[in-house]
């Protein structure tokens, strides 16, 4: 097949620029970032798009459940994400609602590992609103034991929804095996019993707010019909005397893995799973060891792949096939995983996933199936960019991972520099046995799988 | 190029052709970096014949996620792979869809393949064998073990449209799926995906040639439109009817009631009860009603909402998608899973002696609300506020291409133009009058149909105590209750003696449903 060649140009032809834009040549981002740093370490990020009358505005803060490190204190970040919508003295509760409401806007938060982001998509002309309301919940939360305790139930509902599916129960005992030490062995759900507690943790929730809501953890990030000349002006009147805090996170790092370790859950009547997680890097646009990973994965195990085509295509062993890294912080997991349609293929389908990541680690690729899976990453990143909140998302993941919106810029240049040595390289040092932790799913006592 | 002109060059223009075989909505935008095609045929599961549910999305899956006449599945995955273009299907009661989206610099050589895989799909055995496996593993494991709360959601469509075409999922049932052969999805293809049930989008930055190229290229599909079953009604429910679904492990009690509506988006009285559904439960929205009282003020799930259309995939989507209209309407209340009595037991001694969870109680508190909605209607304020609120919300629907295409061919399926645009000159004229009027014309509280997935431990005792009316106080930890108010303690008395009309409670078991 011929090879399609990509000039980066391609991406750019669409931008719409304004008078003033700087022209920003050979970025996956067709569209000018620009960043102010306040004097108190908030940093504003605003991305003019073409949306008539539409605005997405963000407030990243870089805390996730990474930052729990007492111990009964699993899935706070997230439980202080639910309390971040019970009011201020200014607008208490009831008012806050009214007001988010008059604003007509898609608004909602969702925590994660690495980060808590607050997102708003709605009526450009409301960005005032916005900010006035975001900056006093921000700056001047306040609530009630009642409301706090209250709360606490409707996370215990929010876990009570998502483990009723075995991919979720068997997600939090992965990361409870894999990571012995580091806050990443538990989920951002937390641990059950720490949820039941939750609503003895008031004080505790006070401090929480003290350390981590603060400007120098926090990115505002607005995309859309907007100005940076206006969000940066709006920015210091309502975030400008928003104190700085003092607080570092002393995550303890997870000791090397020297074997190989095991986890399995007991269902009936439920399509078994095999999943391989690798020890991976922390995310850097530094090196090129996560842009390797990720054309690896995209080689090994998507839909264009070898395996796929044998394990789902051809032999139709197995339903569903997935690998990759999730960007992080910290030096997280490499996650493997195969849906399969008979248990008793659990063994040979883990068995030809090992085989494609050893034959990834002795053997180069052509480089033309590695230019095709670029281009795959670039074009669908090009056409993924179609609103105010697809390019706010994509943003907001480097940003909390780096602080750096520029980052994104980075990571799809470095797509482009990743050569079939890299590959081999990182397949030899990342997916190896002493850093794995098999996980399987099947109507068996015990997964069985070695 | 100067920030006004390009504006200029990206608004939208929107042409609606007048249906003569295909009918056609095109939606240009030249700032897009690509072209969204939509090839939306009028059949889907209502078309499944007797002994076949699942036919149709069969049909639409190897077709989908099959080859072309010249291209096997795999390879066509390896074509269409460096381009990141991208093939979906979907298909619910009334339609099923076909979406492609490509970037601009690979459209001339995606376009031709496009057309050859609608017009002479590969229907390849290996491919059909191979999607078969997925939807039976779907309808008989999937589904009743990965989310109670979709379990409940498709169990009470089942409940409301028992007996007619739109009982069963889209993927269809256990028997049927499994009765279903390449011979039979090959003859459905061609008796049921013409050019006469067929609405064709077509959105981004394209040439005004590529239409008409594509309005012949239609034409090689076949000629004529099928016959399709008569419209469906939901069933009257004779008082409030519950069906528990008795499964084993499960965490809580996942709930869903469902009661008929006459009306549609193709009917004006929608907007006055778009107002009054806002108020009373927006999907996903902390001021709603049931959300403040139930969630909000008493802990007791994540979340409490109300609906007056299918919303598909409402644990995912934030804003509703495109793509699922339907002329066989009802009103529903979703409640979020709610704690059982064997998970209260375990995590507070003081609850030891409680015989139910909170399911019975979270119905009464839903069903009031409803209640206190139609005798009272709403307030002045109220409205004002929610009317505001979804004239500027509705416009984000339509965000993207893809999104903006999808509201422009349903609109047309209901008999509009620009469905989004109409409702807001609707809301702006409607009044709180109008509003109050459609609450008492199209909403009861006294008979609805309601599906619980619980757990076999609350099954029996949940049962026996909505059957018999039984009191259903609240049980709170002791921390939770010395919190809260007295006005929420005296609101939670008359709440779980709040009489509902239940005419009918029936235990089922987890293994005997979708069969």
């Amino acid at each position: 097949m011929k090879l399609i060649v990509i000039p980066l140009l391609l991406f750019l032809g669409t931008a719409p620029m304004g008078a003033g834009d700087v022209e920003t040549p050979n970025k996956i981002l067709p569209y000018p970032i620009h960043v102010h740093d306040m004097p108190n370490g908030l940093r504003v990020v605003t991305v003019p798009y073409e949306s008539p009358g539409i605005a997405t505005f963000y407030i990243i803060v870089r805390a996730g459940s990474r930052d729990e490190t007492e111990p009964g204190k699993s899935g706070f970040a997230h439980f202080f994400e639910h309390m971040m919508f019970r009011g201020t003295e200014k607008y208490p509760k009831e008012r806050y609602n009214e007001i988010l409401k008059s604003i007509g806007a898609s608004a909602n938060a969702n925590t994660s590992n690495d980060r808590t982001v607050y997102h708003m998509t709605g009526n450009a002309e409301m960005l005032e609103k916005m900010f006035e309301l975001e900056a006093d919940r921000f700056m001047n939360l306040k609530y009630s034991i009642q409301d706090f305790k209250v709360e606490a139930g409707a996370v215990k509902g929010e876990y009570t929804k998502n483990f009723a599916n075995p991919y979720m129960q068997l997600y939090e005992k992965v990361r409870a095996t894999a990571f012995t030490k580091h806050t990443y062995g538990h989920t951002t759900m937390g641990f059950f019993e720490d949820i039941v507690d939750m609503p003895n943790q008031y004080e505790y929730s006070l401090q929480f707010f003290d350390r981590f809501y603060r400007p120098e953890y926090s990115t505002i990030l607005v995309v859309g019909d907007v100005t940076p000349e206006k969000v940066n002006a709006l920015a210091e009147k309502y975030f400008g005397s928003w104190k700085r805090g003092n607080y570092t996170t002393k995550v303890t790092p997870e000791p090397p893995q020297t074997e190989t370790r095991y986890v399995h859950l007991q269902v009936p009547n439920f399509p078994p799973l095999v999943g391989l997680s690798f020890k991976g890097p922390a995310f850097s646009d530094k090196t090129l060891d996560m842009p390797a990973l990720d054309v690896l994965s995209l080689l090994l195990f998507s839909e264009k792949s070898e395996l796929f085509k044998k394990l789902v295509l051809e032999e139709r062993k197995v339903r569903s096939l997935w690998g990759g890294a999730q960007d992080s912080r910290d030096p997280y997991l490499f996650d493997i995983q195969a849906s399969v349609v008979d248990a008793s293929d659990l063994q040979y389908v883990k068995d030809e996933i090992m085989k494609a990541i050893e034959k990834a680690q002795k053997e180069p690729v052509d480089p033309e199936e590695l230019k095709k899976v670029v281009s795959n990453l670039k074009y669908r990143f090009a056409m993924d960019m179609d609103s105010p909140d697809a390019i706010a998302g994509a943003l907001s993941n480097y940003i909390w991972i780096t602080g750096d919106p520029e980052a994104l810029n980075r990571t799809y240049a470095n797509y482009e520099k990743v050569t079939p040595e890299d590959i081999m390289r990182v397949a030899s040092k990342y997916l190896v046995t002493t850093g794995l932790t098999i996980s399987t799913i099947s109507p068996d006592e015990k997964g069985g799988v070695k | 190029m100067s920030k006004k002109s390009l504006f200029l060059l990206l608004v939208a223009f929107v042409l609606s052709l007048p249906a003569m075989a295909t009918d056609f909505v095109e939606l240009r935008l030249s700032g897009s970096n690509k072209v969204v095609f939509k090839f939306m045929f009028r059949n889907g599961s209502i078309a499944d014949p007797v002994g076949q549910e699942g036919l149709t999305f069969l049909t639409t899956s190897l077709v989908g996620d099959g080859g072309t006449s010249t291209m096997t599945s795999t390879q066509l995955k390896d074509f269409l792979y460096p381009m990141a273009a991208e093939i979906s299907y979907s298909v619910d009661k009334e339609v099923a869809i076909f979406t492609f989206e490509v970037h601009v610099d690979h459209l001339d050589n995606f376009y031709p393949v496009m057309i050859d895989l609608l017009t002479r799909p590969r229907m390849d055995e290996g491919d059909f064998n191979r999607l078969k496996s997925n939807v039976e593993n779907y309808v008989s494991q999937v589904i009743r073990t990965s989310s109670d709360e979709d379990y409940s959601k498709r169990a009470l469509e089942d409940f409301l449209f028992r007996g007619t075409r739109y009982q069963h999922m889209p993927a269809g049932t256990v028997s049927g799926v499994a009765r279903l052969t390449l011979e039979a999805c090959k003859a459905h293809y061609q008796n049921y995906f013409r050019q006469d049930n067929l609405m064709v989008g077509i959105a981004g930055n394209y040439a005004p040639a590529l239409l008409n190229r594509l309005k012949e290229d239609v034409k090689k599909l076949p000629a004529g439109a099928p016959q399709l079953p008569p419209p469906v009604t939901p069933r009257q429910p004779d008082g409030i009817q519950v069906e528990i679904i008795a499964k084993k492990g499960a965490l809580g009690s996942a709930i869903f009631t469902g009661a008929p509506l006459a009306i549609t988006r193709r009917d004006d009285d929608f907007a006055a009860l778009m107002v009054a559904n806002s108020w009373l439960g927006e999907h996903r929205k902390s001021y709603s009603r049931l959300f403040q009282k139930i969630r909000e003020e008493r802990s007791m799930n994540y979340g409490d909402y109300s609906y007056i259309e299918w919303y598909a995939n409402g644990g995912g989507n934030m804003l509703p998608p495109p793509g699922v209209p339907r002329n066989a309407n009802y009103f529903a209340i979703w409640i979020r899973p709610v704690q059982i009595a064997e998970g209260l037991k375990k995590q507070y001694p003081e609850l030891s002696d409680i015989t139910i969870g909170h399911a019975h109680f979270a119905i009464r508190m839903a069903i009031r609300e409803l209640d206190l909605l139609i005798k009272n209607g709403m307030t002045k304020e109220d409205f004002e506020l929610t009317r505001t609120f979804l004239r500027s919300y509705i416009k984000l629907y339509a965000q993207t291409p893809a999104q903006q295409l999808g509201y422009l061919m349903d609109s047309k399926f209901y008999g509009r133009k620009d469905y989004l645009a109409e409702m807001d000159d609707l809301l702006a004229k409607v009044t709180l009058e109008d509003v109050n009027r459609a609450i008492r014309k199209y909403w009861r509280s006294d008979a609805m149909f309601i599906t619980i997935v619980t757990d076999v431990s609350e099954a029996e005792p949940l049962a026996e105590s909505l059957k018999k009316n039984l009191p259903s106080p609240m049980s709170y930890s002791n921390s939770l209750k010395e919190s809260l108010s007295a006005e929420i303690l005296k609101e939670d008395e008359e709440v779980s003696r709040f009489p509902l009309n239940v005419k009918s409670v029936v235990i089922v078991d987890s293994d005997e449903t979708f069969k």
